[in-house]
């Protein structure tokens, strides 16, 4: 058996663990658990396409996530349009603002990027919490917006059970994983990669690293809006301080940086680790040890960028070649 | 009208104070060129710093400058010597590392968290002091003493930093340093000690605005974050590195704060201030006072 063979077993194996796991989690609590896990390496795998791959810093992501939850939201209070369809008008919204964003902001240097995007949230933000009345919308200013769960079923995206919840996001962390690994294979993943390494000469060479890094920050806008309108049909209940967030978008940043940016199991890996961690420790020391997920957070991210920067998927992809590459023992026939 | 006046001076007053809270993340980008993401939590470590001086003490809020600034100090230079600087050595050859915004925002989440564990999320006051309350009458204007002590501070260390830098020979060589690093190092300069230095001084001026906040302010673990975005915008308004520019975005900020809300419900002011922000990053990302080749 060769590394190819065990590598796609492996995969399977992963998988087919995935999609089996509520027969097995029948509490309710542990599956909440989960859909928040996938819903943190969906967001992150969205961020990655720009944060990663271009290698500039987004610290804003919340605000698409806004965008995405109120969108849809917004069109299904008020007009009762599914939200499965607000899901891709809260995306395009999302996507136009993240090109409004990125179109001045991506030619410039690191920070001035990563402050853009935190200004762009915290200002959507405080507008939102303004606002009662946008137009004839209701967005309802600081009280947020209460989804009442009148009918279940799938064309209005909502469910009695957290089983279907956890479907949904299994799935659509699985398509964004895939659109990614294509990304990475394509030109314009060779493009943001060489304009994140060596912006200078990556333009020497012709590459047009500002719209290559604007084409990242639209798909990646619009992906992450999407799972914006799974959180608040999830929760049924939004707010701007809960969904545009700041701790939410350094959370995102943080899983992906400490699970490895730029890399397809970095996202995954990283919200494997640390969505446990922040579960348990508001589970267990919510109330005697306020903060303690925040403070290993920290921690774990100084120490990952001193001692292993490019994350922790490096070591431990690693550690997995060096298992299924080790040389066969010769009593096993092969 | 007389209360567009008072709302100017007050404005420009609590503005120079946002300007002095700003100073060291200007002074820490100028030298680094890294954007200090814990630069809120400095703050707040120099609150809780001079809140326990004073409280512990009794003195006036300003004698724990005597304290509070070594302190800040040699905070801020162990911080950069022992987590900045291998970063900086292990990326050598990166002009702006985003390596270290991010362990910069490390920083951030423990001190806070940290601050949080040990002395809980309550609001603290200092409560009975000389200068609580204090006004000043000018005609029928009420004019804040705190603020005005601050205002006076914030001028003073300006100038001080300002006379640092251009007269003394450690001065010369941190300039020398955030002009051109190799150059620099090229002349005998060692430019992590700089590194260390530059960052002392920054978490120094951020304790010393610490200790003007402290008569009016309350202090509590997350206070950092308040000053952290408004110190974000200050320095781009202002320009990057420039500390003309931190004590004139400061003002600037202040006034929108002040006499904004005789026009509309203040909370919207929170909104111009980020819209404006957005506005200078678009069309002048070096800010009014900042150097071109700094972005």
């Amino acid at each position: 058996m060769n590394s190819q063979h065990i590598n796609k077993i492996a995969l399977l194996g992963v998988l087919a663990l995935a999609f089996a796991l509520p027969l097995v989690v029948r509490s309710a609590t542990y599956l909440h658990i989960l859909v928040l896990l996938f819903f943190y390496a969906y967001l992150t795998t969205s961020w990655n396409i720009v944060g990663g791959f271009a290698g500039v810093l987004p610290l804003g992501h919340a605000a698409f996530v806004g965008i995405g939850a109120y969108t849809s939201t917004v069109l299904s209070l008020q007009y009762g349009i599914s939200p499965w369809i607000g899901m891709v008008v809260g995306g395009v919204l999302a996507m136009i603002a993240g090109i409004i964003i990125g179109l001045p902001t991506l030619k410039m240097r690191g920070a001035y990027f990563a402050l853009a995007t935190i200004a762009f949230a915290e200002g959507l933000r405080v507008m939102v919490e303004n606002i009662d009345y946008l137009g004839p919308l209701k967005i309802n200013g600081p009280r947020g917006l209460q989804i009442p769960p009148l009918e279940t079923g799938f064309s209005h995206f909502m469910f009695a059970t957290k089983e279907p919840y956890y479907y949904i996001i299994l799935i659509m962390l699985l398509l964004v994983m895939l659109l990614t690994y294509m990304v990475s294979r394509s030109k314009l993943g060779y493009y943001l990669v060489a304009g994140g390494e060596e912006p200078e000469a990556a333009m020497a060479l012709g590459v047009n690293v500002a719209r290559a890094r604007l084409i990242a920050m639209a798909v990646s806008s619009f992906l992450t809006a999407l799972a914006g309108t799974f959180y608040a049909q999830f929760s049924l209940y939004i707010h701007p301080k809960s969904i545009i967030s700041l701790d939410m978008s350094f959370e995102i940043a943080f899983i992906a940086l400490i699970g490895g940016r730029g890399s397809i199991v970095g996202p995954i890996l990283g919200a494997l680790l640390l969505r446990p961690v922040s579960d348990f420790c508001r589970i267990y020391f919510g109330d005697s040890l306020p903060g303690l997920h925040l403070i290993i957070f920290g921690l774990v991210l100084i120490l990952v960028m001193l001692y292993q920067p490019r994350g922790l998927q490096e070591p431990i992809s690693r550690l997995y070649q060096r298992i299924i590459n080790r040389p066969q023992p010769a009593t096993s026939g092969s | 009208m007389l209360y567009v006046l008072e709302d100017t001076i007050n404005g420009i007053l609590m503005g120079s104070i946002y300007g002095l809270t700003a100073m060291g993340l200007t002074i820490i980008f100028g030298v680094l060129k890294v954007i200090n993401f814990a630069h809120g939590s400095l703050l707040m470590v120099g609150m809780y710093v001079s809140y326990w001086a004073i409280r512990l003490t009794g003195v006036h809020p300003y004698v724990a400058l005597i304290l509070v600034i070594p302190i800040m100090f040699i905070f801020g230079y162990s911080l950069q010597k022992i987590i900045i600087r291998p970063i900086f050595i292990a990326e050598k050859n990166v002009r702006e590392p985003v390596t270290v915004i991010i362990v910069t925002t490390g920083i951030w989440y423990i001190l806070d968290n940290l601050t949080l564990l040990l002395f809980g999320p309550q609001y603290r006051s200092l409560g009975n002091n000389p200068l609580q309350g204090k006004m000043l009458e000018l005609g029928e204007m009420f004019i804040s003493m705190p603020k005005l002590y601050g205002f006076v501070t914030a001028l003073v260390t300006a100038a001080a930093v300002h006379w640092f830098m251009h007269k003394t020979v450690m001065g010369r060589a941190i300039r020398a340093t955030s002009m051109d690093r190799e150059a620099a190092s090229l002349m005998g300069i060692d430019q992590y000690k700089i590194y260390n230095v530059a960052f002392g001084i920054g978490a120094a001026t951020t304790g010393i605005a610490a200790v003007t906040l402290i008569p009016f302010y309350n202090v509590f673990p997350t206070v950092g974050v308040l000053f952290d975005i408004k110190g974000f915008i200050i320095v781009v308004l202002g320009g990057l590195g420039s500390i003309t520019g931190a004590l004139v975005g400061g003002v600037i900020i202040g006034l929108i704060e002040s006499v904004g809300p005789q026009f509309m419900t203040a909370t919207w002011t929170e909104a111009i201030v980020y819209g404006l922000f957005l506005v200078v990053l678009f069309v002048k990302p070096s800010g009014l006072f900042g150097q071109k080749h700094d972005w």
